[in-house]
């Protein structure tokens, strides 16, 4: 099909920071140096104080499903042969909310509330993304 | 019951157009709103030189534009304009038009949401939720990662309130089927075979807890409706349904532990109208999925946080229940104008034009728009009476 393009991230000047803290393992995020709110997504101003200090700090990766569900149907080419994926809103500790899903092989049953811990998978076209699994227990 | 504020029942909608709605091809957009207008004003009896402001909203395809108005021939307009506030846009278009009225700065200000996203033979999933956007930075990754438009969000969000309230998939399919035995009985609807609980549980999975029948529609057409004063209004072709309350409120992400945007929303709207939620008597939801008929029940104040499942398996919003809702089928099985399909469904109930699916009660009807994420939202009261 001519649509069977791959959902291919692409890297912007802004969102640099992220993609290369990913590369080794570190979910990176920004934290505004004047008020200490962290950012999700990409902002140019504190949401909070309206600050311009800006700064990208290695986050926690850990946090709790804030929702869960699992994709079943999907038009992109990149998930033909995966589903069901088990997808996460995650509260993380830092207090946003990230979208992502658990990671391949990681048991799905999930719960709202459950604690999440944060790992890298790489798409078809090698970018690494953060996904999750259960917190180890402690 | 009644209302001090200087708004309230101050306009009506006068006129009321729409085009063919669903699988119709060989329109653009701006031909359907074109006709969706004409037929607006045919409908209050106004000549198109009388009609002096527009404000239209286009929708998945953005196949309508400013534009519109040399397509339709109006020469001499003092207000016009291009909104989008997703789902909530046309409830805010009839808000806005009816300050315009009442502040003298327009007498007929048409309202219109025109689509034709289907093309023949590519499903209405594909219209809608493809997913390649053209999305850069952090965001790029979603599509990938399983979040191509909006249904995951929304899905998500629907499991988080089984998880926290024990709403069942029984009571999101009871919304579908309530939908569809009120689309039975409207010849517009597109969905009007019978459906029952088998045949919900039985329909494909998109992302659970959503089933297809979950999920709305994608429908082309348009809808237009017409704001007049209420003295104007009243000298028209057809009986005023009357602005009696209309409100927005809005928020940046989905939170439990703060005032929804919907309750803030309604309990404005209900304000201005100078009525509660128990004097609703019909309600017309912006069910972009089963579970946001859920949460508006509760939001609006018809029943309890996590009672809005219960509520709808009740058989509350069927013929005869206590809040007759989405009485043309809704989006879910009627057709998807965005916000328009709740309005124009008040209209025609509040005129008595409802023929098969006519409820007796419509004095007080409250009416929503839901967009983004739960991130926009506008509610109507309307009402056959001006007080």
């Amino acid at each position: 099909m001519a649509e069977d393009a791959r959902a291919t991230p692409a890297v912007d000047e802004r969102s640099v920071p992220f993609f290369e803290a990913a590369e080794r393992g570190v979910l990176a995020l920004q934290r505004c140096g004047d008020c200490g709110t962290f950012l999700h997504p990409v902002r140019g101003r504190c949401t909070s104080c309206a600050g311009t200090a800006i700064e990208w700090v290695e986050a926690s990766g850990r946090g709790h499903v804030f929702a869960h569900g699992r994709l079943r149907r999907s038009y992109l080419p990149e998930h033909e042969g995966k589903l069901p994926l088990t997808l996460v809103l995650v509260e993380l500790d830092e207090r946003v909310r990230f979208a992502s899903r658990l990671a391949m092989g990681e048991d799905a049953a999930v719960r709202t509330g459950d604690r999440l811990a944060v790992v890298f998978e790489r798409l078809d076209d090698g970018t690494p993304v953060p996904v999750f699994r259960r917190e180890a227990a402690r | 019951m009644g209302s001090n504020h200087s708004l309230s029942g101050r306009t009506a909608i006068s006129g009321l157009g729409m085009t063919e709605l669903g699988r119709v091809y060989g329109r653009t957009a701006t031909d359907f709103a074109v006709e969706a207008v004409v037929r607006a004003l045919a409908d209050a009896g106004l000549a198109k030189s009388e009609l002096d402001g527009l404000l239209l909203n286009a929708g998945i395809s953005q196949g309508i534009d400013l534009s519109l108005a040399q397509a339709i021939g109006l020469p001499a307009l003092s207000l016009q304009t291009q909104m989008n506030g997703f789902g909530s846009t046309a409830g805010q278009m009839v808000g806005y038009a009816a300050m315009a009225v009442s502040a003298g700065l327009a007498k007929h200000v048409a309202c219109v949401f025109a689509d034709a996203p289907l093309v023949p033979g590519e499903r209405a999933g594909r219209a809608y939720g493809g997913g390649r956007t053209g999305r850069r930075g952090m965001s790029s990754i979603l599509p990938a990662l399983g979040f191509a438009g909006p249904i995951p969000y929304y899905a998500l969000l629907a499991q988080r309130h089984m998880d926290l309230y024990g709403t069942t998939q029984d009571q999101l399919g009871a919304v579908a089927l309530s939908s569809r035995a009120w689309a039975r009985r409207n010849p517009l609807a597109t969905m009007r075979e019978p459906l029952d609980l088998a045949g919900y549980h039985a329909s494909p999975w998109i992302t659970e807890p959503f089933h297809v029948l979950d999920c709305c529609l994608v429908s082309n057409g348009a809808i237009c409706v017409i704001v007049s004063s209420a003295e104007s209004a009243r000298d028209l072709a057809r009986p005023p349904v009357y602005v009696r309350g209309a409100a927005q409120a809005h928020q940046l992400e989905w939170d439990d532990t703060v005032p929804s945007l919907a309750q803030r929303s309604s309990r404005a709207a209900f304000e201005m109208a100078g009525c509660a939620p128990s004097d609703i008597t019909l309600c017309q939801i912006y069910d972009c999925y089963t579970f946001t008929v859920v949460t508006t029940l509760e939001d609006y104040g018809f029943c309890k946080r996590g009672e809005g499942g219960p509520f709808a398996a009740s058989g509350a919003l069927a013929e005869g229940g206590a809040l007759p809702t989405n009485t043309g089928g809704g989006m879910l099985s009627g057709y998807y104008m965005w916000g328009m399909t709740p309005i124009s469904e008040a209209v025609i109930q509040a005129r008595g034009d409802g023929g098969a699916r006519q409820v007796d009660r419509t004095d007080l009807i409250a009416v929503s728009g839901n967009g983004g994420i739960f991130n926009y939202h506008a509610t109507l009261v309307l009402s056959p009476h001006a007080r």
